[in-house]
């Protein structure tokens, strides 16, 4: 496996010159300010009116976690939903079209090494992005007092569900040379595992008599990674959700090795 | 053409290293190489010849491992290509007919990334680097990117790139395809010289006859997926013909063959 990092850190190089990388972590940079920015302004207010009203009693429910970390952690899962293809569209879709994939391929390396150099490429970059969005709680530190167990659980949920999206980008990008095509792929694969399974569950448990306890509503509603952030983001962290984020990139990659091989063979 | 063949497969001195027996690739029902059997032995260099579309490619990227056969046994320095694929792929430096480049990387910057996949140990890369670098007279731009390099550069560092880890075999996918004249004769110098100085077996393909003559010691004739010809060019050119006239010979009858 030592070639994986040499693979791994090759790619993040080249992914540093490129100005896909800047563009992406300047929007990145921008949003969570603009986000943070909001959540802290909602915030204010809220303590105000509430001030005014004198509602003492829900003032001292107010705490940083809840009411400012929190939402600004689960929006930020969203919008990464939106930069990340465009990071891991080129991952292996470029070898490809560059023909570097037949050196890959004929050097003494296993596919393995390849799949998994990519997928830490990207895991590096999303950490990058990760502490990008942990510098804005970071600050609340300074002025108040959240608690840490709970700031920390949901960046970890941040971090999570970007490396699973890292592993949906690998696996888009080795089906195909077309880096837009990578890009739609990944995108469309992200919005239905991240946010629509939960609602295509809603639709087709309407017209049948099947209820939202069942079996399979549940298995869809396991297979969403929204239902594993949110309790995260409250400071749960549960080995089922850990599980789930191991398992589904797991499940990408060994898809993704499945592609690569089975390209040769044609 | 038996008997073609047959001189080609004579006893060589030394050990064989390329070892191809019944190599097929089918796409579906067009038959790119069927039945192709060759040996070549240590230090040869040989010249893979035919016209375009004649299965070259297809071989060579079956000899490095890219694609597998359809059928047919393939070893690279007794390693089968397959079953013991890490130590046959470390055994081989190989040109692809695009030389496989990074635009965004500099020459020395790609080199040891290569040297690195072809396991060349740490403590021999620095200096393994350099030599490669050198030999493709490549010290001078080393540090440029690759996308603002030429195309006879670019060539090059796809040359340093094949030959960094010191493989036994070379195997180089026409590696003068679209240069200048001059260029091409650099290139050629060099591998001539990798010939000469590192003891290497060479398989090289061209349509380019007169770079046959000048380099290789034989030459395999493809045509439509089989083997046509298969002899040292001593023999070929033993009695005065030159190797175009063999060259059109050969395919002349073979398509009057198959037209038959």
């Amino acid at each position: 496996m030592r070639h994986t990092g040499t693979i791994a850190s090759r790619e993040l190089r080249s992914l540093f010159v490129s100005p896909v990388a800047y563009i992406v972590l300047t929007l990145w940079s921008v949003i969570a300010g603009t986000f943070f920015l909001a959540s802290l302004i909602g915030f204010q207010e809220r303590l105000i009116q509430l001030t005014q009203f004198q509602m003492l009693q829900r003032i001292e429910m107010m705490n940083l976690n809840d009411d400012l970390i929190e939402p600004f952690i689960g929006s930020m899962w969203v919008i990464i939903l939106f930069l990340l293809p465009a990071v891991t569209m080129g991952l292996i879709s470029s070898e490809k079209a560059n023909g570097t994939d037949e050196l890959l391929l004929t050097s003494p390396i296993s596919i393995w090494e390849i799949v998994l150099g990519k997928f830490f490429a990207g895991v590096g970059f999303v950490t990058v992005m990760s502490l990008i969005v942990a510098f804005f709680p970071a600050l609340l530190f300074i002025y108040g007092e959240p608690e840490v167990g709970k700031t920390l659980s949901g960046l970890l949920s941040l971090l999570l569900v970007s490396v699973t999206y890292v592993a949906v980008g690998v696996f888009a990008s080795s089906v195909t040379r077309n880096q837009l095509i990578a890009f739609i792929l990944t995108f469309v694969l992200l919005l239905i595992l991240g946010m629509m399974l939960p609602f295509i569950v809603e639709i087709s448990m309407a017209g049948s008599g099947l209820g939202r306890d069942s079996s399979i509503s549940q298995i869809v509603n396991w297979m969403s990674t929204g239902s594993h952030v949110e309790r995260m983001l409250k400071g749960l962290i549960d080995t089922a959700d850990l599980a789930y984020f191991f398992v589904a990139s797991a499940v990408f990659l060994m898809l993704s090795k499945t592609v690569i091989e089975s390209a040769r063979w044609r | 053409m038996d008997a073609d063949a047959s001189a080609g497969e004579k006893e060589r001195d030394g050990q064989t290293v390329i070892d191809v027996r019944g190599l097929s690739k089918r796409y579906g029902d067009f038959e790119a190489v069927s039945e192709l059997s060759f040996e070549i032995g240590e230090g040869e260099v040989v010249g893979f010849l035919g016209p375009n579309g004649a299965g070259k490619t297809t071989t060579m990227r079956m000899l490095t491992g890219f694609i597998p056969p359809t059928n047919g046994v393939i070893r690279i320095a007794g390693a089968d290509i397959f079953s013991e694929g890490l130590d046959a792929r470390r055994a081989i430096g190989y040109l692809p007919e695009t030389p496989p480049l990074y635009p965004e990387m500099t020459p020395a910057g790609y080199i040891d990334f290569v040297a690195k996949l072809k396991d060349v140990p740490r403590a021999k890369r620095k200096d393994a680097v350099l030599r490669a670098l050198t030999r493709c007279g490549l010290l001078d731009v080393s540090g440029r990117e690759i996308r603002q390099l030429s195309k006879g550069f670019r060539q090059r560092v796809g040359l340093a790139q094949a030959i960094v880890h010191e493989p036994k075999v070379l195997i180089l996918d026409e590696p003068t395809v679209g240069l200048d004249p001059i260029q091409i004769r650099e290139i050629r110098a060099l591998i001539r010289d990798l010939a000469a100085t590192g003891g290497q077996t060479i398989l090289l393909s061209t349509h380019i006859l007169a770079e046959v003559e000048i380099i290789c010691q034989r030459a395999i004739l493809l045509h439509h997926g089989r083997k046509v010809l298969d002899q040292p060019l001593s023999e070929i050119v033993a009695d005065g013909r030159s190797l175009e006239e063999v060259f059109t010979r050969v395919m002349t009858r073979e398509t009057e063959g198959a037209a038959a």
